[in-house]
């Protein structure tokens, strides 16, 4: 025992010799420009959630194109798990090791950029460029009138749904109003014997966008006040909601409300429909391969003139950027026509956010799998389009009151006047607080 | 009075019966989920039809496993044998010596096991950067060098050895260090080995520090192989994310079944007297 305590205590004292080397030996090799004008040094970017095939070839290819074209750049590539992006870009922020370049969605954009996190674009990038993107998502990346992120690969919502079970029930088409999703879920549930819709609630953000996809023009928040008390297809919508749950043609798993109880139920036959995202099929393909081979997309549930949701990926550089010039150039790149419609083609379920790469005759002949026609579905879902929901100070309150809201609604512990009622409210009293003074 | 034995006997087995499914099950599920071939749905039925290790192959490539499991393996290798020397020596002074501020020094330890991981992180993050800790293996596991559950689970076991022995070995002319790792120590084995594993388990298991602390995805650790895995760009493959949750928990599951024996009495001797 002794001897082994010796051994320990001598791996011990090594061990802390060889941090003390690690930290004398701390790598300085960071960047600059060259005095030529011409970019040098290194660039990091974090991708996120990006990681294996086909993403590493493509990344790679990325890398090696863009040292191509500048010979003194050395480009490193790392991915982040998505859901810890923001965490570790606010963490970095706080040392010298920087990232130069990082994937972020408009949320975190909003929130980094609000710290003073992320470098003022606006004079940075050319008009042209500017001008290269698609207007809504393009607008995702400002706040406060200053440009922080420009738009990378894009998702628009589609309907999801199960053609045998439409098939069993006779239906051919998928429902635009209320009414008729009403009817639709029921004539399926009569079939099945089981609930057929699920209305996705994530975080309660689903249902703000469909509350303002709804109100189709009208604003429901004005000056940072909420109006949507008296609309009538949204009370319609909570209304409908409520009823179809009592009636069990909404499966009781809606209370949770995420995307992935619905892609659970979806996978298990349990329902027939559910508008989600374009990569909502990913993992019914590999989980539950029989359920995909019959599964079809449409439009939004909502009418054809309706507003739709645009998710945006997004690129921004964080302020404390070591080689700005180098991340400003590298950031054309990787959001350029011919590269974004090269990724989307890899990548199979999104859009491209630039005007040239979604002319491409490839999102017109995407081909017959359901991924590649869900996709065809967005792109055309893509001509109205736009980021409903501003991001706000307020947001992570604003989309808690919904879910909440919405959930005591289903349930049918409070009639849909009295929770639109609740919810403007919260809504209201949540903008006084952060004195913010949006429309949407 | 045989029928009421048997009644209760009914009842203990079913309650064991219970808890055995409710903690085994999921990993059941995991396990047979993973077995699944590619053409089999998840929900097709419990049992996979035709059983299949192409998830455990492709989970292993996807997520990197290979280069993730051996910096996994680094970094325990190092943390195990910190934790244990800096725990237990900090955990012998406060159970034997006396000293001015003994006690507050003992508050002030396990009040340090309160505070949230997230509320230090950034100046740790920080402090780890200057140090040049970021992106090695070591700085992986400053974490777990010296822990406040791991010293006060060491006081507690010392706290049980009869002074009487340690006051003989100084009659024997041993120094204060000498009677730590001569007497003391080799009568905590099992509290030893104990923490040993649940260094093992928290360093196995650690993500957020891991991947706050690294800027290199080649220094990653499998629980970040694996979160690679279920994050997945147009989401999760539930068979490879299943396959890649039991590669990541084999190593843990061999280690306890190997030293369970002194797992358990480590916990109760720790627990005897406070």
């Amino acid at each position: 025992m002794s001897r082994l305590l010796a051994k320990l205590l001598f791996n011990s004292i090594l061990l802390l010799s060889l941090i003390s080397l690690a930290a004398c030996g701390e790598n300085s090799d960071e960047t600059n420009t060259s005095d030529s004008g011409e970019i040098s040094g290194k660039v990091t970017m974090w991708t996120a959630s990006l990681s294996g095939e086909p993403f590493d070839s493509y990344f790679s290819d990325i890398e090696k194109g863009f040292e191509k074209k500048y010979s003194d750049v050395d480009v490193i590539i790392e991915d982040i798990p998505q859901e810890q992006m923001e965490q570790k870009v606010l963490t970095s922020l706080t040392g010298s090791e920087v990232p130069d370049l990082v994937n972020l969605n408009p949320l975190y954009v909003a929130n980094i950029a609000g710290q003073g996190g992320l470098l003022d674009l606006t004079d940075l990038i050319d008009e042209k460029t500017k001008d290269s993107f698609v207007e809504g998502p393009f607008k995702a990346g400002i706040n406060d009138d200053s440009l922080y992120a420009l738009p990378w690969y894009l998702t628009t919502t589609v309907t999801w749904y199960n053609n045998e079970h439409f098939e069993q029930a006779g239906i051919e088409e998928l429902p635009t109003t209320l009414d008729g999703i009403y009817e639709t879920a029921k004539k399926i549930s009569d079939k099945t014997g089981k609930a057929s819709y699920y209305p996705v609630i994530n975080d309660g953000n689903v249902i703000m966008q469909k509350m303002v996809s709804l109100a189709n023009g009208d604003p429901i928040v004005k000056d940072g006040k909420a109006v949507f008390e008296d609309n009538q297809a949204i009370l319609k919508y909570f209304e409908t909601m409520q009823k179809m749950y009592e009636e069990g043609l909404i499966p009781q798993e809606a209370a949770e409300g995420s995307i992935q109880s619905g892609q659970e139920l979806y996978m298990g036959g349990n329902i027939s429909f559910l508008e989600g995202g374009v990569t909502f099929l990913g993992p019914v393909e590999s989980g539950a391969p029989n359920i995909y081979k019959t599964s079809k997309s449409g439009p939004p549930l909502v009418s054809e003139d309706a507003p739709i949701n645009v998710d945006v990926m997004n690129f921004a550089i964080p302020s404390k950027t070591k080689n700005q010039e180098a991340a400003v150039e590298l950031l054309k790149y990787i959001t350029n026509a011919e590269n974004q419609l090269e990724f989307a083609k890899i990548a199979g379920t999104v859009l491209p956010s630039t005007k040239d790469s979604l002319d491409d005759s490839y999102f017109k002949e995407a081909g017959d799998s359901p991924k590649a026609q869900g996709m065809m579905q967005a792109s055309k879902a893509l001509e109205r389009a736009e980021v409903l929901i501003p991001p706000t100070e307020n947001s992570a309150d604003v989309r808690e009151a919904t879910k909440n809201i919405f959930v005591q609604n289903l349930q049918g512990e409070l009639s849909s006047e009295e929770a639109l009622s609740q919810l403007a409210e919260e809504w209201t009293k949540s903008f006084e607080e952060t004195g913010e003074d949006v429309t949407f | 009075m045989q029928v009421n034995q048997l009644s209760k006997r009914i009842w203990i087995y079913a309650l064991m019966l219970l808890v055995a499914v409710t903690t085994v099950g999921p990993f059941l599920l995991t396990l047979f989920i993973s077995l699944k071939s590619p053409g089999e749905g998840i929900y097709d039925g419990f049992l996979p039809a035709n059983p299949s290790l192409i998830n455990f192959v492709e989970a292993f490539e996807r997520a990197n496993f290979g280069s993730y499991f051996i910096n996994t393996i680094i970094v325990s290798a190092i943390a195990i044998p910190l934790n244990l020397f800096f725990c237990s020596l900090a955990a012998y002074p406060l159970a034997r010596m006396e000293f001015k501020g003994r006690s507050f020094a003992l508050v002030l330890i396990i009040s340090t096991m309160m505070v949230p991981f997230q509320l230090f992180m950034a100046p740790l993050f920080q402090l780890a950067g200057e140090l040049g800790l970021h992106n090695t293996h070591v700085g992986l596991v400053i974490m777990q060098v010296s822990t406040a559950f791991g010293i006060f689970l060491m006081r507690q076991a010392f706290l049980r050895i009869p002074k009487e022995l340690e006051e003989s070995a100084y009659l024997d002319g041993a120094n204060k260090f000498q009677v730590w790792y001569k007497v003391a120590l080799p009568l905590v084995k099992p509290t030893l080995i104990t923490l040993a594993i649940f260094t093992f388990m928290e360093t196995w298991g650690d993500y957020l520090w891991p991947l706050i602390n690294t800027t290199d995805s080649s220094m990653y650790t499998l629980s970040i192989g694996l979160a690679q895995l279920s994050q997945n760009f147009d989401g999760a493959n539930l068979k490879l994310v299943s396959a890649g949750s039991i590669l990541t928990v084999i190593p843990t599951l061999l280690i306890f079944i190997w030293l369970q024996k002194y797992f358990i009495s480590g916990v109760t001797e720790g627990s005897v007297k406070g």
